[in-house]
């Protein structure tokens, strides 16, 4: 449905978008996921055709979009899309639904028809005479997805839907957008920076940092196994250990780390630079009293720091280099943990996943 | 985002002037309601079929008078016609008749109706009235001109306002107006160069550069003497602090003339109509009409009927038009 | 003190007994005013809508061009539109001079330069995502810059109150355009010009008073017809 093939998009000296090559097979539904200002936005917009790209090629369903301004409009109602921040229009709420079909020149007694089945489909019947300027930010947000449904579009854009939404309003924009893939087969892009909604919504996810795709693909593999440092970072990894393969036995890897060495499971060979990321989570801390556990990773150190977040805490150690473990507030309590304790960091060297340096440029998506 | 498209808009630029045109055309034909003819067109009217248009240009003081809202109606009856009327400064007037814009002017600038004349814009140029100018200033005469002949007067006003006496000072319109012309007839027949001698020669000299109306309201607030004719004077009477002090003198005299518009020069120029609103004027009837005009508000005239032997005198031509 | 106090009671007077030479030309300066103003409407929104809309070379000289002809003096736009409908001028054929048409096209023609800059402002108030979510739902240019004008008509119909305020007020254009022939093309600032010049004060203030009268309405129409969006803001 979309191919897009090395799309750029600067502004003066600025990279929005750059060399974006993604393809977006028709019925599947695609989150595009990274930080603020990693260029989702403007990949949107370039999807949308409200943008021209500065470098690459647009295929909408086989089409290049690169024509006149007259194929672009042909191609763009085929496409609708929900902005991070609807805008009313200067009407009724029927008539900001109803503005895409007016724009199409689409019979009065169908618009009202199709009007209402948009309205009804968001929860919101009988809203269809009121001044659109008093909606509530919900309310906005799902008039905005009818405006967009009513088109009966192709592919639906969505700009951080469900951003600074209430729990109800987030969950009913899910439904609907999950009900009009599996009914009508529309296509769906969205951005989001929840990596929860992504998996929850979408087939595929696309990793976009700097104006790139990092990486792409199923959202557990996105989570589990991320390509770069910055993805891995992004996915929630809070150790990032640098350091150099110096043994393998099989799988199993001992990788040099300063002054320590730990034990993981991957296929990076003697002597490649890697970079080890942990999950705070999936490190346990033992008093150093304790004997030691199953895990093949011990490292000795002193707690150099204790956050308290909610139910969680947060305790950095240092090793001889600096990690930090995620445990229940309860346990750091009941261990009684405290800043300059003696202290052993364990983990299971499946817990380590190991980014090999050589794999960092960016993965052609596919 | 939005295509380069700079080809399409400079028609819009044509397209939008054209639409003003039309909708002003429009509006006219709309604007208009109870108008006999859209002035647009214009047919050649006659007495009888179609109500026909005299366009008129005439100088302020002769419009504001109301001399010719007063001789109109009767003309606009016997003739079929409706008479327009642009009164403006009599530069301004000239130069609507030298541009074809009018059919007929009525003036009182003797020398530049010559040079109208002379150059070919204009035909039938008749004199139908005069009046006289008078000199006003502050009942205190600090000059003391009173009761003087016209030009001796100009030369000691200037004579005292060029040696910085106290209280001297004259405003004249200095708008290039038919009195404008008229003071510097005056200044000339005292001997004086207008551009040399008089101008500039002082801060007794104020040109005011508006009507006579503004002007007479200066000269009363600066205690000044000015020209006026006779009837914007009676007209501002009242709000003045200005007492007439020389009436007589035969340079002061004031001969309104009409001229019909060369229809040679312009076509679709009405100078039928024109040349019978000459000779409406010359009749005896309207001249009686001209001479009584004014009595009931001011309690005199302010013109003089023009004809016969006063026009042989005064050098004019007061003659019937042929087959008019 | 006292004249202005005189040019109130003969004011409503002459209001009061529909002095017909009065309600004439009232009549006569309120419909040339409207139609110079609808005209200028009609071409000046579009105009300031492509303009803001369009991204062309030499736009900025354009916007600065608009905003300079705001300060045109109107003896100047009459002059100019003068020299083009009088006989000698290139449009004289129309026979426009001294008419109330020509009177029209030189108060458009004045007006037309403050109502399409004001149009622009107007258009450049208006939320950039609007413009976004109007072209996203599948608007043909024409349709966004209608919609655009749609979103900034408030602010348009302060654009548009303005031109007629100009436009009713105005006397150097329509004494030298409309002559101020009475029961033709004399409108109310025209002749006050003339009763000026001819010495009635109470007169002149009178004529200005039923002037500022005629706004004050038009303006008060105006205020009903935004007033109806307040609830919403």
């Amino acid at each position: 449905m979309i191919d897009l093939q090395g799309v750029s998009r600067t502004y003066g000296a600025h990279a929005a978008v750059r060399d974006v090559s993604l393809r977006i097979p028709k019925g599947s539904v695609v989150a595009l996921i990274g930080p603020s200002g990693s260029g989702k936005t403007t990949l949107l917009r370039l999807l949308d055709l409200l943008e021209r790209p500065t470098a690459g090629r647009y295929l909408f369903d086989g089409v290049d979009t690169g024509g006149s301004e007259q194929q672009r409009l042909a191609i763009r109602r085929r496409i609708a899309m929900v902005f991070q921040k609807p805008v009313p229009l200067a009407t009724t709420v029927g008539g900001n639904v109803a503005a895409g079909l007016r724009y199409r020149k689409v019979p009065k007694e169908e618009i009202r028809a199709r009007m209402a089945a948009a309205l009804a489909m968001v929860g919101l019947s009988g809203l269809a005479d009121r001044d659109a300027a008093t909606l509530s930010g919900g309310e906005m947000q799902r008039v905005a997805l009818a405006r967009a449904l009513v088109t009966e579009p192709e592919v639906l854009l969505m700009d951080e839907p469900t951003a600074n939404l209430d729990p109800e309003n987030t969950t009913l924009i899910e439904e609907v957008v999950r009900r009009v893939n599996r009914t009508q087969g529309i296509t769906i892009v969205l951005s989001t920076h929840d990596m929860g909604q992504g998996q929850r919504l979408a087939d595929t996810l696309a990793l976009i940092m700097q104006g790139r795709v990092h990486q792409s693909g199923r959202a557990q593999d996105l989570f589990s196994y991320p390509g770069t440092p910055e993805a891995a970072r992004f996915m929630g990894f809070e150790n990032l250990l640098e350091g150099s393969v110096v043994e393998k036995q099989d799988d199993l890897t001992v990788i040099d780390i300063g002054p320590r060495r730990i034990t993981a499971v991957s296929d990076a060979g003697v002597g490649e630079g890697v970079t080890a990321c942990i999950r705070a989570e999936d490190l346990t801390l033992l008093s150093a009293r304790s004997t030691q556990g199953s895990a093949r990773n011990t490292l000795a150190g002193t707690i150099t720091r204790i956050a308290l977040h909610g139910s969680f805490a947060r305790v950095t150690v240092d090793t001889g280099f600096p990690v930090t473990a995620l445990i229940t507030r309860r346990s750091a309590e009941e261990m009684e943990f405290r800043v300059g304790q003696p202290i052993c960091v364990t983990f299971k060297a499946t817990a380590v996943h190991v980014i090999r340096r050589a794999d960092h440029s960016p993965p052609a998506a596919g | 985002m939005i295509p380069m498209d700079t080809t399409r808009f400079v028609p819009v630029a044509g397209v939008a002037f054209t639409l003003l045109l039309l909708g002003a055309w429009i509006a006219g034909c709309t604007g208009t309601p109870s108008e006999g003819t859209i002035p647009l067109t214009s047919p050649r009217p006659m007495a009888e079929g179609p109500r026909g248009t005299l366009l008129m240009a005439t100088t302020t003081s002769l419009y504001d008078t109301g001399l010719l809202d007063f001789l109109r109606p009767d003309f606009e009856k016997e003739f079929n016609a409706d008479v327009r009327i642009t009164s403006q400064g009599t530069g301004k007037a000239m130069e609507l008749a030298k541009r074809g814009d009018v059919d007929i002017l009525l003036v009182h600038d003797p020398a530049r109706e010559i040079a109208f004349m002379d150059e070919g814009y204009g035909i039938n140029h008749r004199c139908f009235a005069y009046n006289y100018f008078i000199i006003v200033g502050p009942a205190s005469d600090p000059a003391v001109i009173a009761g003087m002949k016209p030009e001796d007067a100009f030369r000691k006003i200037l004579t005292e306002g060029i040696k910085g006496t106290a209280g001297i000072a004259f405003v004249s319109r200095g708008d290039g107006s038919g009195t404008h012309a008229k003071e510097q007839a005056i200044w000339k027949a005292a001997g004086f160069n207008y551009t040399v001698d008089v101008q500039k020669t002082g801060a007794w000299y104020i040109e005011a550069g508006k009507g006579m109306g503004e002007t007479l309201v200066m000269a009363s607030e600066k205690g000044a003497y000015t020209l006026t004719d006779e009837g914007t004077y009676l007209a501002f009477k009242g709000n003045l602090q200005l007492t007439p002090l020389i009436e007589q003198g035969e340079i002061l005299r004031n001969v309104y003339s009409a001229i019909t518009i060369n229809p040679d020069r312009f076509p679709n120029q009405n100078a039928t109509l024109a040349n019978q609103f000459i000779t409406y004027l010359l009749r005896d009837t309207t001249q009686q009409k001209i001479a009584s005009f004014g009595k009931d508000r001011y309690g005199k005239g302010l013109f003089s009927a023009l004809q016969g032997a006063d026009c042989v005198r005064f050098g004019c031509d007061c003659t019937a038009l042929a087959g008019g | 003190m006292n004249e202005i106090l005189e040019g109130l009671v003969q004011a409503v007077h002459l209001i009061v007994t529909l002095n017909p030479e009065v309600i004439e030309i009232s009549v006569r300066t309120l419909e040339i005013s409207l139609l110079s103003t609808a005209i200028a409407t009609i071409v000046s929104v579009p105009v300031g809508g492509l303009i803001h809309f369009r991204e062309f070379r030499g736009k900025r000289v354009i916007v600065t061009l608009i905003q300079t002809l705001y300060s045109l003096p109107t003896v100047i736009a009459g002059l100019f539109v003068f020299l083009l409908i009088s006989r000698a001028g290139p449009f004289g054929f129309l026979r426009l001079l001294f008419t109330p048409a020509g009177m029209v096209l030189a108060q458009s023609l004045l007006i037309l330069p403050i109502m399409a800059g004001l149009t622009l402002t107007a258009l450049s108030g208006v939320d950039r995502s609007k413009r976004d979510t109007i072209i996203s739902l599948g608007a043909t240019e024409t349709q966004t810059v209608l919609s655009l004008i749609h979103e900034a008509r408030f602010a348009i119909l302060g654009a548009v109150v303005l031109g007629f305020g100009r436009a009713i007020s105005e006397v150097g254009a329509a004494m030298m355009i409309g002559g101020n022939i009475r029961g033709f093309t004399r409108v109310l600032t025209t002749a006050i010009a003339l009763e000026t010049s001819m010495g009635n004060i109470s007169l002149s203030l009178a004529l200005g008073i039923i002037l500022l009268a005629i706004a004050l309405a038009v303006n008060l129409i105006v205020m009903l017809v935004q007033q109806e969006r307040v609830p919403h803001d």
